[in-house]
């Protein structure tokens, strides 16, 4: 190892010296020396570097980070209480429509679940306790009435129709009993003639301002039942 | 909150003397050195969570404390004059022979070219090696060692040349 290379590797770094250095060194005292005279500059630097650090400087970072936290808490604050704010807004908006609107889409799919629903309180076998007057009271909200019952009326009473008040009348089918509702007419909620599921199918009907839904099993003649109500219902406008 | 709160104080603690020591060597000016701390570490402690190792934190600080300075110099161009000897810190008023002696070392490591004293310094103060250094100043290990070499040479010969003239001076 040369001279000139073990002197330049001292100068860039005093510190880091391997075995063949140290070997070198050991064995030549103006090495030694060089190497005294650089730990000596060395210490000399290190001491005009270590320049006086303002006392309160620990302080003032301190304090300034404290600040700038209380700053960014306080403007977090504020964004979380607006988040809040919105969240609450649209649980609002939320709760609000699923209260308040209709959920099911058509008038054919409430009335299946309705009659679905409803079926093991009617039997086809029951026996007729509705007389006209008693019906025609109740049809005289939908500002209509009968003039004749046609075939055998088992159950008549006022029920909810999603969300609107409706007549639900009940009557003798040939194998099973068929349902009428008679229910104002909605706009939120899509007039279907003509649906059906697996078992049921039903026809609605509509004059000025009230439909007339018929729902029975699929072995009823809708039809002639339609025709019926067309004939019996008079409506008063 | 708490722990972060700690852990920021005690980085502070820890590292701010070398920090303000550096940033001196860097701008040669008391109080821009104290505006480069204290900008630090209000970004240190907004990244805090990003610094996973603590024992990377010098050279994390360092770095950012350079990207910080470099920054200084996009905002105010007419900052970058050449250095100036009354912004040197003045020790002599109150200062014994070591404390002139410093002073005296202190300019010439002032007088320096930028791009050898500032691996000197991150030697000295900072403690780093040469690959550590290489690393933050995006230079390679054969480089910063040549630097350094030229940097310890230039003071030694200033130190081997010069002390007569500098016992006069202070005589």
């Amino acid at each position: 190892m040369d001279d000139l290379h073990i002197r330049r590797s001292i100068l860039a770094n005093p510190k880091a010296r391997d075995e063949a250095m140290n070997e070198a060194i050991k064995n030549d005292p103006a090495k030694q020396k060089f190497v005294q005279d650089i730990d000596t500059l060395d210490e000399k630097i290190a001491q005009a570097m270590n320049i006086p650090v303002p006392d309160d400087l620990y302080n003032k970072l301190i304090l300034r980070q404290t600040l700038a936290s209380h700053q960014q808490q306080k403007s977090k604050t504020r964004v979380r209480l607006a988040m809040a704010a919105s969240v609450a807004f649209v649980m609002g908006l939320t709760v609000n429509f699923m209260m308040f609107s209709s959920t099911y889409k058509n008038l054919g799919d409430y009335a299946i679940a309705h009659v679905d629903h409803e079926a093991s309180h009617f039997s086809n076998t029951d026996q007729p306790n509705v007389t006209l007057a008693s019906l025609n009271d109740k049809m005289a909200s939908f500002k209509g009435s009968f003039d004749s019952t046609f075939g055998t009326l088992i159950f008549a009473d006022y029920c909810r129709f999603d969300g609107s008040k409706s007549l639900h009348l009940v009557f003798q089918g040939e194998s099973s009993p068929v349902n009428v509702f008679v229910l104002p007419n909605d706009e939120e909620i899509e007039f279907n003639a003509k649906f059906a599921n697996d078992a049921l199918e039903g026809r609605s009907l509509n004059f000025n301002h009230t439909n007339v839904i018929v729902v029975a099993d699929k072995k009823e003649p809708l039809e002639q039942w339609q025709e019926r109500i067309k004939n019996d219902i008079i409506w008063s406008i | 909150m708490v722990t972060k709160q700690v852990r920021y104080e005690a980085l502070v603690k820890a590292l701010h003397t070398d920090l303000y020591r550096y940033a001196y060597w860097l701008c040669h000016d008391k109080h821009v050195a104290e505006d480069l701390v204290q900008e630090t570490f209000l970004r240190a402690w907004r990244a805090l969570d990003s610094l996973k190792d603590e024992k990377a934190a010098k050279s994390w600080l360092i770095t950012i404390l350079r990207r910080e300075n470099a920054r200084r110099f996009e905002r105010k161009r007419f900052d970058m004059s050449e250095y100036e000897e009354a912004t040197i810190i003045d020790a002599k008023a109150t200062s014994n022979e070591q404390e002139i002696e410093n002073q005296w070392l202190r300019e010439r490591i002032a007088q320096m070219p930028e791009e050898y004293r500032e691996p000197l310094v991150l030697q000295i103060i900072g403690g780093f090696s040469g690959e550590e250094i290489a690393k933050m100043l995006s230079l390679n290990k054969n480089t910063v060692m040549t630097r350094l070499f030229r940097a310890r040479n230039q003071l030694k010969e200033a130190v081997d040349g010069e002390p007569k003239l500098r016992g006069l001076h202070n005589g």
